[in-house]
């Protein structure tokens, strides 16, 4: 086990969204406030360490050919529990989270990881990699919810940075979603291919 | 990752499928055995939770109820309902009746928009307050979100006809940008109206 591979990994050669395009729908819906795109990261990265954990605990019991049902059962299990925990302990975090939550289960990030890395590894080295993997995923959704939030709407975290009437409403909707993902996984495959290249 | 991933999928299952009813029965048998749990986990969490989740929901109805219309109690009508009201009080002060306060539900531009609408005796709005939505952050919120937004609702009737959308006599500016909110909202108070309308 390797922390400081994984963490690199996980923060950049294999950022989750940036490098293997996973849980695109959910990065594209929720970038348009800093405050979304925490609160998902937040969320995914909590599930995805629990359900690595308890992946990688049951590698040994699950049959191979029933395993991706197993998965799910394991993980909309998991997210209905935190989920169910939030509403009721914490109301203004699920207040804020509501609409996450359940797309949460079907966010590809999270079976991948799964199929991946928690069933062949043990629950530590799982639990490690659901952390990084979710660093990863949350420090890109942060950068381009920051990019959208103040280009779009004129604010960053609800503090208005210029008038409204200056902002570009294009980015705030699904469009500028795209733009903004696409140009930032531009950016980072020239800045990879140039620091390859430095390298060598 | 891929190279990896892609070379584990491609090699055979551990053991061949074999039509061994003893395997058939383990397979079946463990998934079965997956979900019994899953299920008695959530089974637990839920008996936890449902108590203080259906508090809090209750408390914010209540919050929601006062603020649209300030009453000493509120009686639960019973009798049938038109459709997007889920259920209707009748809100007395000092003994006497005083207004009715509507809860409604009505498809925004992502999902429902639940909403409370309180109507006086004259089949006025005296106050429009949502208590769930799932709008898209910083378009759709800049409808269900704003109260001040909400508050041009306040005085409208049915007495010229339905309220319409940025047309017509009875006339609700919406928010430009964000129309499916704006008509959603619209028509949880249309629904009010016509619930209060027939009773009286």
């Amino acid at each position: 086990m390797n922390i400081g591979k994984q963490l690199k990994e996980g923060l950049l050669t294999q950022n989750p969204v940036l490098v293997q395009l996973l849980g695109m729908c959910s990065t594209l819906a929720i970038t348009t406030t800093v405050a979304n795109g925490i609160g998902m990261g937040l969320s995914v990265t909590i599930i995805l360490t629990l359900s690595n954990i308890f992946i990688s605990l049951l590698r040994k019991v699950i049959p191979a050919q029933v395993r991706i049902a197993a998965y799910i059962v394991v993980i909309a299990g998991f997210v209905t529990m935190v989920d169910l925990l939030l509403q009721a302990f914490f109301p203004d975090i699920a207040e804020s989270l509501g609409v996450f939550i359940p797309l949460i289960v079907v966010n590809c990030i999270i079976l991948a990881r799964a199929e991946s890395f928690a069933s062949k590894n043990r629950p530590l080295a799982a639990a490690v990699d659901g952390i990084c993997q979710g660093m990863g995923y949350t420090l890109v959704l942060v950068i381009m919810s920051a990019i959208r939030e103040l280009l779009g709407a004129g604010t960053l975290n609800g503090v208005r940075m210029f008038p409204a009437e200056y902002a570009v409403q294009m980015l705030a909707l699904p469009v500028g979603g795209f733009l903004t993902l696409g140009f930032l996984i531009a950016l980072f495959q020239w800045a990879q291919s140039k620091a390859g290249k430095g390298g060598k | 990752m891929s190279k990896q991933t892609q070379e584990a999928a491609a090699k055979p299952p551990k053991a061949p499928l074999s039509i061994e009813p003893r395997y058939i029965v383990w397979l079946v048998g463990t998934l079965t055995g997956i979900c019994l749990v899953v299920s008695l986990l959530l089974g637990v969490v839920n008996q936890v939770t449902k108590p203080r989740i259906d508090a809090i929901q209750k408390a914010k109805m209540e919050a929601a109820m006062a603020q649209v219309f300030p009453a000493d109690e509120y009686i639960a009508w019973e009798g049938s309902l038109p459709s997007h009201v889920s259920a209707l009080y009748l809100a007395r002060s000092g003994g006497a009746d005083a207004g009715w306060v509507a809860e409604t539900s009505t498809s925004g531009s992502q999902g429902i928009i639940k909403m409370m609408v309180g109507v006086d005796l004259e089949g006025k709005v005296t106050g429009v307050s949502v208590v769930k939505h799932s709008e898209t952050p910083n378009i759709g919120t800049k409808v269900v979100d704003d109260q001040s937004v909400l508050e041009r609702f306040t005085g409208m009737s049915h007495a010229d006809g339905e309220i319409t959308v940025n047309s017509g006599s009875n006339r609700f500016d919406g928010v430009s940008g964000a129309t499916y909110s704006s008509k959603g909202v619209a028509a949880g108070v249309n629904a009010a109206l016509a619930a209060v309308g027939e009773l009286s």
